[in-house]
């Protein structure tokens, strides 16, 4: 192909692959139909035109034979009026047979149709008897048919007739003819164009719509609608009412689509494993249309899945966003350590608290491993320990213990592979709490179980020498009366002062374990409290210590017993007075807590405080920080069993908290630390429960 | 798909240009030039005519073989002629227009009576005989006619008046078995063609025909001449018989009337064949007398000869 050639090929093909679908299927179709109507055309009118030629022709070889055959009797007679009339005869009947002649067998013309002479023309040509009959001669007259008929009687020639049949005639039949078929094919050409418009638009009416409805769809739009909408429904064709099945009421899906309707012959099948039955049913029979319609509906039925799904998936992911959310929360929220390291042990989430407690923030953690956060060594302490877990599949769990400025911390650590869906490994899964609260809780329950089992231990003990202590007193002082040597008797009142103190020692331990007798009646703590600090107001002033206190009017009376809550508040200012010594200050405070539950009386002392490991243990029996002699270590364990079983806890802080100082507080030079002790009694007597009593060794220390 | 279409335009071209071919060429002529055309005289030359009971195209391809025979055996120009019916032909005779005649012993004797003819040979008929008779036909499924007795009152047609075969021989029949003409429904002719009478009885026209004997095998190739019976036959007559005009030179006459008679059918293929065509075997000599019986019939019936 020549380069214009290329060039004009590249031009039609720029051309039609710049038009729109419609049009290409429209001038196609026009080109095909101009091309075949015309082609068919033409061809059909050569033939006709042949066929009509050759039907005239036959009709001139007609005429010519028949009179060839009636010419041989008026021939033979020489019968010319006979001739005459018969040439004549058919030159008048017909138009378009210009003329007939005759010659006999000696080649005279015996009649002819001429007038005003004969064209001797006519004599020259057309005389072989071998030619094919007829023979086109052009004349003035147009183009005519010269026939030559023999006349014959066995096989004796008797003369020559020639009739001239004009072609005008058939011409002018011809040029009709091709009008009329041109004027059709141009006819069936425009009609076929107009049915090919339609086509076109038909068919591309749909693929628009189909073209929008997947535009739609880009755009992020899935309601679309492709298909047309039906005459009937399957439901209306059915007469089916069951509303329950998938495809009742849905107008846009065809239901063979639709898996689980309720079509007798569908068995539940989903498409397309029920186009078998779907094929053969009334619905499909009605509503299935061609190839594009089927697109269109598929297209719909997609789009409409497609929708679904996609909402589904807009809906998990909302449920995920609000999971992850939750989780996130849960996981910022949570004081517990949890991190998830993959199976290089490179972390792949932190919580916050152990962001936090390491002061690192998630993108320190995320994407490192233990060599990038912590010490060489403790990396890889943790290192091998991870190792082993991930191999071995083993979880560990273990308690830690931190030194931290703001003292010991206890972590309870677990270490958890993870295996994904297929059992593999995939990450080491980390969670610790910490327990260092309680560890303080279990040491105190230790403490408080230790309480409850002394002072078991000591009503036990003390119910068991009391009895022998009275008698070795009764037979002491009988022994007083009956002696009278002063020296035994000096010696005996020593042994009865002895005895006194053990049974003193036993009545205490018996206060402390309960097994001492109580009354009960209406107690009114400010009164009580009032009692004794006069009972050591002066005692207590000669060491220049004073006492300060500040009650709470409106207290309400309590039940318990008096005396020994008297004894409590002695013992408690005793306990004050001994930790300062000299000059100080004893500040007590009562008042109603705890929405008017409780009363909460409060000694505070500017004494040497206690020190925090000794805390826990100053309510234990025989425990003090006095001198040897100077106390028997059993007036707090009286006061804390006292209070007990008052249904009250009681408690010591070193130094005391600043709201149970008095207002206006200066420490003095010669003040110590100082310790509070709070005791805590319900209006309504009852025993405090088991686990509280747990706190009432509570102390805090500076 | 490329190759696919060019195929296709290339076809629809190429049917486009074969559509527009007309393919035939005209040779010029004028029609308006014009002479005037004369008829060439025709050549002096013997006149023969065969009494036209048959059609020209029959009577002339029964007969050109002898005539063309005769003019090659005596050396004379002898060009046949067709009178269109029997009286044209004895009018022609009279007028010299036929000088040699072959036609039925009726017509020969009104010739000879009126202008002279002469007898010159018979034909020996293709049974051997040179007498003929008539047959009188009717459709065999005519059951109403069954002897020449229940002609009577039906309509009879016949082939000429001057037909000897044809009319005369059997009115002479009917005469002798007591039938007249008035007995008749109806006499038609048939314009002397003795098929035109065949054809009426076949056609259920007529009930009854007249015909020379022999003349149903004319045609044979037309109908179904089973469905003809023959009801009769006339008495043996005189056959047809050559006869030339008087002023026809006597050695003429001879020389005719030898070449005749030389005509071999038995022995000469080109004979036979010449003789065949016009349905006889050969010639014998006869005069004016043999006739004689058919004056005597022409009594009988009331027929004018002179």
């Amino acid at each position: 192909m020549t380069k214009w050639g290329w060039t004009l090929n590249n031009l039609i093909s720029r051309f039609f692959r710049g038009l729109k679908f419609s049009t290409k299927i429209t001038l196609g179709m026009t080109f095909m139909l101009i091309f075949t109507g015309l082609g068919l055309g033409l061809m059909l009118s050569a033939m006709s035109s042949e066929a009509l030629l050759e039907e005239g022709r036959k009709r001139g070889m007609a005429l010519t034979s028949g009179l060839a055959f009636r010419l041989a009797e008026p021939i033979l007679a020489v019968d010319f009026l006979q001739m005459k009339n018969l040439i004549d005869n058919v030159h008048t009947q017909y138009a378009d047979v210009l003329y007939i002649f005759l010659t006999d067998a000696s080649g005279n013309i015996v009649s002819h149709t001429f007038s005003g002479g004969f064209p001797t023309d006519l004599l020259a040509v057309n005389l072989d008897e071998d030619t094919l009959q007829p023979i086109l001669l052009a004349t003035e007259h147009g183009l005519v048919y010269d026939f030559r008929g023999r006349i014959i009687l066995g096989e004796n020639k008797l003369g020559i007739v020639r009739l001239g049949l004009s072609r005008s005639a058939m011409d002018a039949q011809i040029n009709r003819q091709r009008l009329t078929s041109l004027l059709s094919t141009a006819g069936v050409v425009g009609l076929g164009i107009l049915l090919s418009l339609w086509f076109a638009r038909t068919v591309t009416l749909r693929l628009n719509r189909l073209r929008q409805s997947a535009e739609e769809i880009v755009k992020g739009n899935l309601d679309v609608h492709a298909g047309f909408s039906l005459e009937k429904n399957c439901w209306e064709i059915m007469n089916c009412d069951q509303a329950q099945c998938p495809a009742y009421g849905d107008t846009r899906r065809r239901c063979w689509y639709l898996a689980g309707t309720l079509c007798p012959d569908c068995h539940g099948k989903s498409y397309p494993h029920k186009m078998e039955s779907c094929r053969q049913c009334l619905v499909f029979k009605h509503n299935f249309g061609d190839e594009i319609q089927d697109l269109a509906e598929a297209f719909d039925a997609m789009a409409i899945t497609v929708k679904k799904h996609i909402e589904e998936l807009t809906e998990r992911e909302k449920t995920i966003a609000r999971q992850q959310g939750l989780l996130k929360t849960i996981m910022n929220v949570t004081p517990d350590f949890i991190t998830l390291q993959d199976k290089d042990l490179v972390y792949r989430f932190a919580s916050k608290a152990f962001c936090d407690y390491f002061d690192l923030s998630e993108e320190d953690i995320v994407g490192k491993t233990d060599f990038d956060i912590f010490s060489r060594r403790q990396a890889d302490l943790n290192y091998h320990e991870d190792r082993q877990i991930l191999i071995t599949r083993q979880p560990l769990t273990k308690e830690i213990t931190f030194k931290r400025p703001e003292g010991q911390r206890w972590f309870h650590v677990v270490k958890v592979p993870v295996q994904d869906q297929d059992g593999g490994i995939m990450g080491l899964l980390l969670t610790a709490r910490d327990i260092s609260v309680l560890k303080k809780f279990q040491e105190q329950l230790i403490q408080s179980q230790k309480m409850e089992d002394l002072g078991r231990l000591a009503g036990g003990v003390a119910h068991e020498i009391n009895t022998p202590l009275g008698i070795i007193l009764g037979y002491t002082q009988l022994l007083m009366d009956d002696i009278k040597d002063e020296e035994l008797l000096a010696d005996l009142k020593i042994v009865e002062k002895q005895t006194k103190v053990c049974r003193k020692i036993v009545a205490d331990l018996l206060g402390f374990s309960r097994h001492s007798h109580s009354v009960s009646e209406a107690v009114d703590v400010n009164t009580s409290l009032q009692e004794v600090i006069k009972l050591v107001e002066h005692v207590f002033f000669l060491n220049r210590i004073r006492i300060l206190h500040a009650l709470a009017e409106h207290v309400p009376t309590l039940t318990g017993d008096r005396e020994r809550l008297k004894q409590v508040w002695l013992n408690l200012l005793n306990n004050a007075a001994d930790a300062i010594g000299q000059d100080g200050l004893i500040y007590v405070q009562s008042r109603l807590g705890d929405k008017g539950q409780k009363v909460e009386i409060s000694f505070t002392d500017t004494g040497k405080g206690v020190a925090r490991e000794h805390l826990s243990k100053i309510f234990d029996p025989f425990f003090t920080t006095k001198e040897v002699g100077k106390g028997t270590g059993l007036g707090l364990s009286v006061s804390f069993g006292i209070i007990r079983e008052h249904g009250g806890r009681i408690t010591a802080h070193s130094p005391p908290p600043p709201q149970y100082l008095p207002m206006g507080f200066q420490p003095g030079e010669t003040f110590g630390p100082g310790t509070v002790f709070i005791v805590e009694l319900p209006l309504e007597h009852r025993e405090a429960p088991r686990a509280e009593e747990g706190k009432g060794s509570t102390g805090t220390s500076s | 798909m490329t190759g696919r279409f060019h195929s296709f335009f290339l076809l629809v071209t190429a049917l486009l240009l074969f559509s527009c071919g007309e393919g035939e060429e005209a040779i010029k002529v004028s029609l308006d030039k014009r002479e005037e055309i004369f008829f060439r005289p025709q050549v002096p030359a013997i006149t023969y005519a065969y009494l036209p009971q048959y059609s020209h195209t029959e009577s002339f391809q029964r007969h050109h073989r002898l005539v063309a025979y005769l003019a090659e055996e005596t050396g004379l120009s002898i060009r046949q002629v067709f009178p269109d019916t029997f009286d044209d032909h004895i009018n022609m005779f009279g007028q010299g227009k036929i000088d040699i005649s072959f036609s039925n012993p009726f017509v020969y004797v009104k010739l000879a009576n009126r202008f002279g003819a002469r007898a010159m040979a018979r034909i020996i008929e293709e049974d051997g005989r040179a007498e003929f008779r008539s047959q009188i036909i009717a459709r065999r499924d005519n059951k109403e006619i069954q002897t020449i007795a229940d002609s009577r009152g039906r309509s009879w047609v016949a082939v000429d008046p001057s037909s000897a075969g044809g009319y005369l021989f059997p009115l002479g029949h009917f005469i002798a078995h007591g039938l007249q003409l008035d007995d008749f429904s109806e006499v038609v002719f048939a314009g002397g063609r003795q098929e035109n009478v065949i054809l009426g009885v076949y056609a259920g026209l007529h009930d009854i025909g007249s015909i020379r004997e022999g003349s149903l095998a004319v045609v044979a190739d037309k109908i179904d001449i089973d469905q003809i019976r023959v009801i009769d036959y006339s008495a043996w007559y005189p056959g047809w018989v050559y006869a030339h005009s008087p002023r026809l030179p006597r050695e003429v006459v001879e020389a005719i009337r030898d070449a005749m008679l030389r005509l071999d059918y038995a022995g000469n293929p080109r004979h036979r064949e010449i003789l065949a065509a016009a349905r006889f075997i050969g010639f014998m000599p006869s005069d004016d007398r043999d006739f004689d019986l058919i004056r005597d019939l022409s009594d009988k019936v009331g027929l004018d000869l002179e």
